[in-house]
């Protein structure tokens, strides 16, 4: 516990008060302890896993809707090209990058750029073709700033070079997963799965009136799972 | 007859003119041109030089754009910050307060149903007349506009008058916080001006008149600053509650009554309201050179003659002013009744103290 | 002094009567009857914040004032019933932006306790710095709301210049600069190597050292004294009676801190104190948080040097102890809390924040989310510590209680 008394003060610690603060403020204007950063001319240099706008990778993409299934602000609408394939609204995104750390191949990644400028609402709908790299910034700043803090004291150091701002990623580290049909004697066989597989893993085999799940082209995205009436199916973790 | 009127008035203005020997060969061949020679006759007769150049209109207006500058330039220094630079990037934002100022113009100035119309939209103007004239009075070497044995006392004078027209301001907007903020001005107004009027009065005790000339010849070997530090500690207090600058700015006070009797002006009349506190200080300033700082007294520079004690006292001036507005980010606002009770016991003790060293001082000299 | 009264039939204003103001007409007719007025402090205010005052005035001496707050309530409660638990985290973290570990904190071990998941001590090490980082950054911009309150710009400058520091320490820890989204069931989001807490240990000395500079320029500031002594005098009883809770409680002698009665996270295992005064007044209020700035610098050091290695999210969750990236939707998306209503306790920066979720034991997002923030607790007692001072205190204890609407509003 920490008391503190009541303030008091007398005379001479009033004056001592009032020259002590004009001497700061004197002292501040002589040798300030400026730490502005000349925006746009110079760039604050952020770290690495810094959330910004978000990198689409179409090539690793499952189409498993997981990053719109999460986004706290649905921002993320899935679009058709041959597959489906993620689309941003930037009007709604929070950059919480939810969808970033769902995603179960890393096919979206961060990026250091965080001052985009649109012209209109609907523009900020960026479109999949428009997330696939980072959009085309003309580059005002000439100096990089970054932050030293030595000896409790805190100064800015101006650098002449650019900043990069596309990060590279390793992928996520996770257990890949299929899906397993766990009780087939209760398959309908209404062959909802077969239809909606994007990778055309499951085929349904007519005499037995069971479906077949080829665990070779099966990337684990879960839309089977989702659709399946009689939620029999699962992912599971493969060793 | 009028050419009559026309002579009369250029031998008038010829036998008063300014002596600058820097473009007195210019003067001299323009003064041969007839029609010419009666305006350049006028611009160099030495009342109007004061009034309308320096240290009058002129020079406020330069003054103006530099001040509103140096102060948030040095302010934002003090913080940590840059300020303003982007008006005119070369020169790191110096036109920052023109940019300003025209953009005034462009501004909608709107009359609210409420007020009263006429006094609303004169009264801007009109405030400025008590905060004008004193520049007729104020000396600078030959230079004068109207020479008097009681400069001082009719500078004083008119100084009393300018809260009057602050609180007519508020008045006239008929709104809750003008009206509010009249009120506190009113207190504001009867808590600085006895400490004020009795610091000069010392000043003037040691001096022996009311006359600038006198007091900037007194001053010769030692500034009336450290004759009487006391007057002085009490007039740049003054000074800082009369134009409302922190730690006094109670009648504008801006997060508890939204700019007090000035919160309905906007456009052009808002621009005039904002350099009316400005204007005050530059008044007050100047007859705070000409009494402690030594007025116009430096060393002369031959080559411009009658114009080095001008740029002198317009220099010590400015100087003393942009010193003056770094006290805007040290202290927090005061509270109506701790300002007043402070006008009223330390300042009015202090000030009743440089009476006494006046007369121990002018008892030694 | 004797008053004299001339019975002069006074009609109140136009505008009082014309416009919506949410107190009653008789009131008003009352108000401008008795030789007051009513003076409304409104959203567009300067030195309001975003809510509205109505402060009934004697002449200079504050007779009442009633809140309308509200202005800025954007439904948190109801949107929250709405959407998956953990797409209730970024939400509740957002009325107060810069408390935002706090609050996320309260709401993910009201989920934890529920679905009873050991969270890993690295972890809980981490969301401790997480937390006095918050905390430090809500009181040094209440500080210096404080100060432009009062017109003290340069106080208003030097906290947010400090609180940039914060910030970095912030960003390289999780990546953004506030509202972090870093705490969820099981743990945190990512690990943080030794270098950067290395840095946010250089960090919180460069902290003090600017903080020096900013109490000889603020704190002892005699005018700041003159303004904030034996202002808005709130007692112990009053305090206790009005319900007034954290620092604000801890200025008027009582001494009651969430962390000390009910430990959570690691707060038991640091050595700290809880700054208490007795004076009830705004400077001792001021002066608590400033105090609370100092212990919980002293904690981040403490936690930094203590931390130890391992996991940073349970085993309950993810295989992957270093981060949840990658399988966030699989292990976190569809939890179902069992049936039953879990409440928590937590000490924001500004005082206590209640989190209660009831859950039908079935569906996928909560069935009613309460959460009750310090601004809405001490909001009476604000109004009780303003009655009997001068209409230019309200500013100064407006700004000593650090009241800040959209965290009352929610």
């Amino acid at each position: 516990m920490i008391r503190i008394k009541k303030v008091e003060l007398s005379l001479a610690e009033r004056v001592k008060s009032h020259i002590d603060a004009i001497t700061t403020a004197v002292k501040q204007a002589i040798r300030p302890d400026r730490i502005t950063v000349e925006y746009p001319r110079e760039r604050r240099r952020y770290p690495d896993i810094f959330r910004g706008f978000i990198v689409f990778d179409k090539d690793k993409c499952i189409s498993c809707f997981r990053c719109a299934q999460i986004c706290p602000a649905n921002a993320i609408k899935m679009e058709f090209y041959d597959r489906y394939y993620p689309s941003i609204d930037y009007a709604k995104c929070i950059f919480c990058h939810f969808c970033v750390d769902s995603c179960p191949t890393g096919a979206l990644r961060t990026s250091k750029v965080h001052d985009i400028a649109f012209k209109s609402l609907e523009e900020m709908h960026l479109h999949t073709t428009q997330i696939m790299k980072i959009p085309e910034i003309i580059r005002e700043d000439k100096v990089t700033v970054e932050y030293e803090i030595k000896d409790g004291k805190w100064r800015l150091v101006r650098k002449k070079e650019l900043d990069k701002l596309e990060v590279e990623v390793p992928p996520p580290v996770i257990k890949p997963r299929k899906a397993f049909c766990i009780e087939p004697e209760n398959c309908l066989g209404c062959r909802l799965c077969v239809t909606v597989c994007p990778q055309e893993a499951i085929t349904f085999d007519r005499k037995k009136a069971m479906i077949r799940i080829n665990l070779e082209k099966c990337v684990g995205c879960g839309l089977c799972v989702r659709q399946c009436p009689m939620q029999i199916l699962e992912l599971k973790v493969v060793a | 007859m009028v050419m009559g009127v026309i002579g009369y008035l250029y031998g008038l203005f010829t036998s008063n003119m300014m002596d600058i020997p820097l473009i007195k060969p210019l003067v001299d061949y323009l003064l041969n041109i007839p029609g010419i020679n009666f305006i350049v006759a006028l611009i160099l007769w030495r009342p109007f030089f004061a009034i309308a150049i320096a240290p009058g209109l002129g020079a406020l207006m330069l003054y103006l754009l530099w001040i509103v500058y140096f102060e948030r330039k040095l302010t934002a220094r003090v913080q940590w910050r840059v300020g303003p630079l982007e008006v005119c990037r070369p020169i790191r934002g110096l036109i920052q307060a023109l940019a300003d100022g025209i953009r005034y113009f462009f501004q909608e100035a709107i009359v609210h149903r409420e007020a009263h119309k006429p006094y609303f939209i004169q009264l801007p103007i009109l405030a400025f007349i008590p905060v004008l004239i004193p520049i007729m009075f104020i000396p600078a070497g030959k230079v004068v506009g109207i020479k008097s044995d009681y400069a001082i006392q009719l500078i004083v004078a008119f100084i009393a008058l300018i809260p009057i027209t602050i609180i007519a301001i508020g008045w006239a907007s008929n709104s809750r916080f003008a009206y509010i903020g009249s009120v506190r001005e009113a207190f504001m107004y009867f808590a600085y001006e006895v400490p004020f009027v009795i610091a000069v009065i010392s000043m003037i005790f040691i001096y022996g008149s009311g006359n600038p000339y006198t007091a900037v010849e007194k001053q010769a070997i030692v500034p009336g600053a450290i004759l009487n530090p006391i007057a002085f500690i009490v007039y740049m207090i003054a000074m800082l509650m009369a134009t409302s600058r922190l730690p006094f700015e109670i009648p504008e006070a801006d997060q508890e009554i939204a700019f007090g009797p000035f919160v309905e002006y906007s456009g052009i009349l808002f621009g005039l309201v904002m350099t009316l506190a400005y204007e005050k200080l530059y008044i007050m300033a100047l007859l705070f050179t000409i009494l402690f700082l030594g007025g116009w007294s430096g060393p002369p520079i031959p080559i411009l003659g009658d114009l080095a004690p001008v740029i002198w006292l317009v220099l010590k001036t400015v100087i003393a002013i942009s010193i003056l507005v770094i006290v805007r980010s040290i202290y927090a606002r005061y509270r109506l009744d701790q300002a007043i009770r402070l006008g009223w016991s330390s300042m009015l003790g202090l000030s009743l103290i440089s009476l006494v060293v006046c007369a121990a001082v002018r008892w030694i000299l | 002094m004797d008053e004299y009264y001339i019975e002069v039939p006074v009609e109140p204003p136009k505008e009082v009567r014309s416009l919506f103001i949410p107190i009653p007409p008789e009131y008003v007719e009352e108000t401008y009857r008795s030789e007051d007025f009513l003076v409304l402090v409104g959203p567009q205010h300067p030195g309001s914040g975003h809510m509205r005052l109505i402060v009934r005035v004697h002449g200079d001496i504050i007779k009442e004032v009633i809140p309308d707050p509200g202005y800025v309530h954007r439904c948190v409660e109801k949107i929250a019933e709405n959407r998956l638990y953990i797409q209730n985290i970024p939400l509740v973290e957002r009325p107060s932006i810069m408390d935002a570990a706090n609050l996320n904190l309260g709401y993910v071990r009201a989920i934890e306790e529920a679905l009873d998941i050991e969270v890993p001590e690295r972890a809980k090490y981490i969301r401790v710095i997480l937390a006095e980082l918050c905390r430090i950054g809500t009181h040094l911009y209440d500080a210096a709301i404080l100060s432009v309150f009062m017109g003290h710009t340069t106080g208003f400058m030097y906290p947010f210049g400090i609180r940039e520091l914060i910030c970095e320490a912030l960003a390289v820890m999780t990546g953004v600069r506030f509202t972090t989204s870093f705490i969820i069931p099981g743990g945190i989001r990512r690990d943080v190597d030794n270098k950067v807490l290395k840095y946010v240990y250089n960090i919180t000395f460069a902290i003090e050292k600017r903080l020096k500079t900013f109490e000889k320029i603020f704190i002892k500031n005699p005018t700041v004294i003159a303004r904030l002594k034996d202002v808005g005098v709130l007692t112990k009883e009053e305090a206790i009676k009005y319900g007034v809770v954290g620092p604000f409680l801890r200025a008027s002698g009582v001494e009651y801190d969430v962390r000390k009665v009910e430990p959570y996270e690691v707060y038991d295992e640091l050595t700290w104190e809880i700054p208490v005064a007795d004076a009830g007044d705004g400077y001792s209020r001021f002066l608590v948080r400033v105090n609370e700035i100092t212990q919980s610098l002293n904690m981040i050091r403490q936690c930094i040097e203590r931390i130890p290695e391992g996991r940073v999210i349970s085993d309950q969750i993810c295989e992957n102890g270093k981060e949840i990236r990658g399988s966030l939707f699989d292990a976190l998306a569809n939890i179902v809390l069992p049936t039953g209503e879990y409440t928590t306790l937590t000490e924001c920066a500004r005082g206590t924040a209640v989190f209660t979720i009831v859950s039908d034991g079935g569906s996928n997002t909560p069935y009613r989310l309460r959460l009750l923030t310090p601004g809405w607790l001490y909001l009476r007692g604000f109004m009780e510590a303003l009655k009997g001072e001068r209409l230019a205190d309200l500013q100064a204890i407006y700004g000593s209680f650090g009241y800040f609407p959209p965290e009352a509003d929610r």
